[in-house]
Order: C-alpha cells, then sequence, then structure tokens
C-alpha cells in the first residue's frame, strides 16, 4: 500500500461519510464531489486516465450539477426533515444493516488477494485509443444501444418535467 | 502500487455506506445521491480489476455505466420533480400514495 492510494481512499471514506450524514442535501452534494475527485485521482493510480477523466466531467461536470440544480429548484426551508426523535428505530435498523452488509463484504473478499495474481500490463494499457479502437469493434452495437437509452431518457426527462402531469 | 485486496476493500466501504445512507435518511434527494454512491463504488471495482487482468473491457464496461448513470440521474430527478408537484415536499415519507 503506497501512500497515494491511503491519501485519496481516507478522502473518498471521509466524504462518503459526510455525504449519508450531512443534514442538508447540498453540503452533502459536495461531499459527492469530493468521493468523485478522489475516486477520480484513484483511477489514474490504476491506469485508466480516460475514465479519471470522463468521471471529473461526466460526473461532477455534469450530473452532480443537475442534482444541485435540483436542489435548488426543491428547496423547502421550514420543513423539519430529519425528526430524530419519530424514525430513530427505523434509523438504527438501517445503519445496522448497512452495517452487516460491510461486514459480510469485508469477510466475502478476504481471499481475494490469495486469488488473483496481477498480470502484467501490455504496452500502453488504458491508453484511450485502445479504448476507441474497443467500442467501434468489438462494443458497436453495446455503444449505438447506450446512444437510443440517452435519446429515450432524454425524451423520457422532458416530458416527465412538463407542466401538466 | 495497492494491490487489489485494498481497492476491493475500498470499494465495499463505500458500497456499505451508500447503502446505509440509502436506509437511513428520508430526504429524496440524499438517498439518490446514495444511489450515486454505489455506483461509483461498482466503477471502482471494475476498472481495479481491469488493471488486474490487464483487460480493457472493464474500463469499457465503466463506460456504459456512465450513461446508465447519465440517463438514470435525468430522468429519476424528472421523476422526483413530479413527485415534488404532488407532496410539495422531498420526504419520502410523504409519498404514500401507493400506501394501501
Amino acid at each position: 500500500m503506497d501512500l497515494y492510494f491511503i491519501v485519496f481512499a481516507i478522502m473518498a471514506v471521509g466524504a462518503g461519510l459526510f455525504t449519508i450524514t450531512a443534514k442538508d442535501a447540498l453540503p452533502s452534494a459536495l461531499g459527492l464531489l469530493t468521493v468523485f475527485i478522489a475516486l477520480s485521482a484513484l483511477y489514474l493510480h490504476l491506469h485508466a486516465p480516460l475514465i479519471a477523466i470522463f468521471q471529473v466531467s461526466i460526473y461532477a461536470g455534469a450530473i452532480l450539477v443537475l442534482v444541485v440544480f435540483v436542489i435548488m429548484l426543491l428547496i423547502t426551508p421550514d420543513e423539519e426533515l430529519e425528526n430524530l426523535q419519530k424514525n430513530m428505530s427505523y434509523r438504527m435498523l438501517g445503519a445496522f444493516l448497512g452495517a452487516y452488509l460491510i461486514a459480510l463484504l469485508a469477510i466475502g473478499t478476504k481471499g481475494v488477494k490469495d486469488l488473483i495474481h496481477q498480470q502484467a500490463l501490455p504496452d500502453g494499457f488504458g491508453h484511450p485509443a485502445l479504448i476507441g479502437s474497443l467500442f467501434f469493434k468489438e462494443y458497436l452495437l453495446h455503444f449505438e444501444v447506450a446512444s437510443v437509452l440517452l435519446l429515450v431518457a432524454l425524451v423520457a426527462a422532458i416530458y416527465l418535467a412538463k407542466k401538466n402531469i | 502500487m495497492a494491490g487489489i485486496n485494498e481497492y476491493v476493500i475500498l470499494s465495499c466501504i463505500l458500497f456499505g455506506l451508500g447503502t446505509i445512507g440509502f436506509l437511513t435518511r428520508r430526504n429524496a434527494l440524499i438517498l439518490f445521491m446514495s444511489v450515486e454512491l454505489m455506483l461509483n463504488s461498482i466503477n471502482l471495482m471494475l476498472v481495479a480489476f481491469s488493471a488486474n487482468r490487464a483487460d480493457m473491457g472493464g474500463q469499457v464496461m465503466v463506460l456504459f455505466i456512465f450513461a446508465v448513470a447519465a440517463a438514470e440521474v435525468a430522468v429519476g430527478l424528472a421523476i422526483l420533480i413530479c413527485l415534488f408537484k404532488h407532496a410539495r415536499s422531498v420526504d419520502i415519507n410523504k409519498f404514500n400514495v401507493l400506501k394501501w
């Protein structure tokens, strides 16, 4: 384990904790932004520069900005969302189930290191040109299906956000 | 370089945090962001295994997940705006028109 990984892993986990514990939605979105940036740095470390760039430009740039816009749109200042007395038992149950899931995953993935050895990386692994050629040779059909999916989502979002539905 | 095990553990922790957030919060927008957190942890796992197996397929898969996540966010937030128009709130306990 090296320092680079430790720094960004702690940054990601801390910001993730802040995301789920922040009182309002806007600080929570800022926490999520920090998680995205930290994960982007980790992608650079994992020989995936294109994914790192897209993580910043699509997730932090497009998706999170959309979320922040909607947060601003749906602002409800006098609403008491997190009434602690009222739903403490549900929160405890939810936290317990989540912690149980983390424990199960930690136990289940304990032996991964022994099972999988690092393969030697070929020259130019993770280069954007390689990903591009994969997209237009092996995954051409999937690529076109993804573009249709985005078009459908665009139409659906515009229809749903219309005035009278 | 950190081994695959560390990345798997980090991914599991982030996924669990997303699950805890989804199960404990009542603000629909924060639930939404918890789901994003879970999606990102899966992306990290895919990229880590892609580097471990020297297989570019994992990175291509992550790019497809980006496309699906963008579609999910667009439609999900539009649905949320509709729900807000009906209930005048983002509290998920008030979205109970389907409750018997």
